[in-house]
């Protein structure tokens, strides 16, 4: 079940990290993990922000990973296994030979190798088990709470067959950090028939640098929809997610969604292979720049009879001399019939539009903020009470700084 | 009778050009006025810049609604003291909902969200609640959109412009019912209505609404202003606005 790669991460914007300027291993003993209701009140207001609930009501699940260390799990459903990726490897053969590394190769780049050579994984491990239907999400947290760390972070989720599950991944720092480094390894494995819908909430601080590698890889009839949203741009994000659909009527839908700020440089990629018979793929990426840089990509590449798409657009809001958006959606078809498209466009809001809601009794800002939530589009807008506030104050500075 | 609406000696420039040259137009409490005229001869400009779209500067003049100066307000304001305006084509806005826009009006006022469910089936438009804000509609269904949401709004003083160009004979006839409806000021006195303005190329929709007074717009001024059904038979007698203005030109030059 091994995923092939055909190129490395090297052409992607963003500078390459020096991880030395970070403290990368632990430099105190891994704690004994804590209840929820012992989490600080300061932490949990920030998780609750990404739309991760600590007190974990209406939650199947909840792993919070605190600096290096595990710090709270708890599982509140039979259907679902949810570890710390070290005991998951310590108790389970196969997660290694047959999981662990191989939707994600350990030297894909620099930042998975940093992530292959940490003495003690971090991250979680979580399986779904064959045919449960999981009605409550899990929730995952990984937060930096400390200045110039370096998290290196591995999870693994498999979906047996015919499961289905909602997982939702806040990352962030806490209050007045502002320098740390968040390396991240994702692993997913849809089985037959299985549905992984993933919603990913990141906040970070002003100066962190991120580099998460996803692969996830979906057997016949196995769908993953992956929603990612970045509210508060690091200094630098480069995503990788690549899927590869191994199995007939396989389907995978990511939706990417960035709200860019000055002295940033975001790029994410997105990288489907469709590999199997009445394959379906769909790429749409949405981003407002309101400085900085943003550079959406999306190859899709059809190795067999399918349908896929790649959407990139972009509002650009006052964004100053510098900050632009950058959009390369692209299509590789290997199959004579692969049947692809994609699409591109980047404006600015329509100053007829805001002034037509207005026409109805809204204030500038509230028309505003209606039209970047409309064009965000419905599978994210509602996501986390943060990003409503980001939505706010986006309108807020394109309502005052001229549009 | 209060006057809603006043417009004095108004000039208007867009992009530098001025298109109105001195309006004047008063329009009573409780009475509906028709703005008709050919095309390109600033009736839009007008509508537009009662209701304060920025591109619309007033060079001269003054706008007053009910009494009060408007002319330097932005548009939220204007809205908020009761303007409302039909638009003839009317902006898309993708992924913001007709039912949005609505549930927006009413936010201050839950009890209405049912008011909005029964208009909307009063007057055909379920389908379109959930539909992106105009987008992929006919002539006629954007008409209709547009003044649903003036309905809803219940503004004091209701602006449309065209709400007749694009709509089919039985179309026009349920178009006709939403204009009456939203002048309507109370239902068993027909009698007494809201101020309103509309705008007609064709005057087609005054078969279906009793208009007050009528003006003819001509080159960013307007050119006669009488009964509307004497105006309106006129133009159509004659084919169109031809006569009309050369009328008006004989007599901007005598």
């Amino acid at each position: 079940m091994k995923a092939s790669n055909d190129r490395s991460t090297e052409d992607r914007s963003g500078p390459d990290l020096d991880l030395d300027h970070f403290l990368i291993e632990p430099d105190t003993p891994r704690p004994v993990m804590i209840s929820p209701d012992q989490v600080e009140p300061a932490d949990i207001e920030v998780m609750a922000s990404l739309g991760v609930y600590v007190t974990g009501e209406d939650r199947a699940g909840t792993y919070i990973l605190r600096d290096f260390h595990p710090l709270c799990l708890v599982a509140q459903s039979d259907d679902i296994e949810l570890l710390p990726i070290a005991e998951a490897l310590a108790k389970y053969d196969w997660l290694r030979e047959r999981y662990y590394w191989r939707a994600v190769p350990a030297d894909l780049d620099r930042y998975t190798a940093q992530c292959a050579s940490v003495p003690e994984p971090q991250g979680y491990f979580l399986r779904v088990k064959k045919g449960a239907k999981v009605p409550f999400p899990v929730q995952a947290c990984l937060y930096i709470a400390r200045d110039d760390i370096a998290q290196a972070v591995h999870n693994v989720v498999i979906l047996e067959e015919g499961a289905e599950l909602h997982l939702i991944t806040g990352c962030a720092t806490g209050h007045g950090v502002r320098s740390a480094a968040h390396l991240g390894v994702s692993e997913c494995y849809v089985g037959r028939n299985a549905r992984l819908t993933s919603t990913m909430v990141h906040s970070w601080g002003p100066e962190v640098e991120v580099r998460p590698r996803s692969g996830t890889i979906v057997e016949a009839g196995g769908t993953f929809v992956s929603n990612y949203c970045s509210l508060r741009p690091a200094r630098s994000i480069q995503t990788e997610p690549r899927a590869w659909l191994n199995g007939k009527g396989a389907s995978a839908k990511y939706t990417t969604v960035i709200l860019g700020s000055d002295g940033s440089t975001i790029d994410t990629g997105g990288e489907v292979y469709l590999n199997a018979e009445n394959t379906s793929a769909e790429l749409a990426h949405r981003a407002v720049c309101t400085g900085g840089h943003i550079y959406q990509r999306g190859l899709l590449i059809g190795n067999a009879p399918c349908r896929a798409h790649v959407d990139c657009a972009g509002m650009v809001l006052d964004a100053g001399d510098d900050g632009f958006i950058h959009s390369v959606p692209g299509l590789r078809a290997l199959h004579a019939d692969a049947r692809m498209s994609h699409e591109a466009s980047i404006g600015k809001i329509a100053p007829e539009q805001v002034a037509y809601l207005q026409s109805r009794g809204m204030e500038e800002r509230e028309a505003i903020s209606m039209i970047i939530r409309g064009f965000l589009g419905e599978e994210i807008v509602g996501l986390s009470p943060e990003l409503d506030a980001r939505i706010a104050e986006i309108a807020e500075l394109a309502g005052h700084g001229g549009k | 009778m209060t006057n809603i609406l006043e417009v004095k000696d108004l000039c208007v420039e867009v992009d530098g050009q001025e298109l109105l040259h001195g309006i004047d137009l008063t329009i009573p409490e409780g009475e509906v006025h028709a703005l008709l005229g050919p095309n390109g001869s600033g009736k839009t400009t007008l509508m537009m810049t009662i209701i304060g779209y920025p591109e619309y500067k007033v060079t001269r003049g003054q706008i007053l609604f009910n009494g009060e100066e408007i002319t330097g307000l932005g548009i939220t304001e204007r809205a908020r003291l009761g303007i409302g305006i039909s638009q003839q084509r009317p902006p898309t806005i993708s992924g913001v909902k007709l039912r949005q826009i609505l549930d927006y009006v009413v936010v201050n006022a839950p009890q209405r969200s049912q008011e909005i469910d029964d208009l909307a089936k009063a007057f055909h438009m379920d389908p379109f609640l959930e539909r992106d804000i105009n987008a992929d509609l006919s002539g006629g269904e954007i008409k209709r959109s547009e003044l649903f949401q003036l309905l809803v709004t219940h503004p004091r003083f209701a602006m449309m412009d065209e709400p007749d160009s694009g709509v089919d004979l039985e179309a026009l006839s349920l178009v006709g019912n939403m204009v009456n409806a939203l002048l309507s000021e109370e239902p068993a006195r027909p009698a007494k209505r809201k101020a309103g303005l509309i705008i007609t190329h064709t005057g087609h929709i005054l078969d279906y609404v009793h208009a007050d007074k009528a003006h003819i717009m001509l080159d960013g001024r307007i050119g006669c202003s009488g009964n509307p059904l004497i105006l309106l038979d006129k133009v159509r007698e004659c084919g169109g606005y031809e006569e009309c203005i050369q009328c008006i030109l004989r007599r901007r030059e005598g």
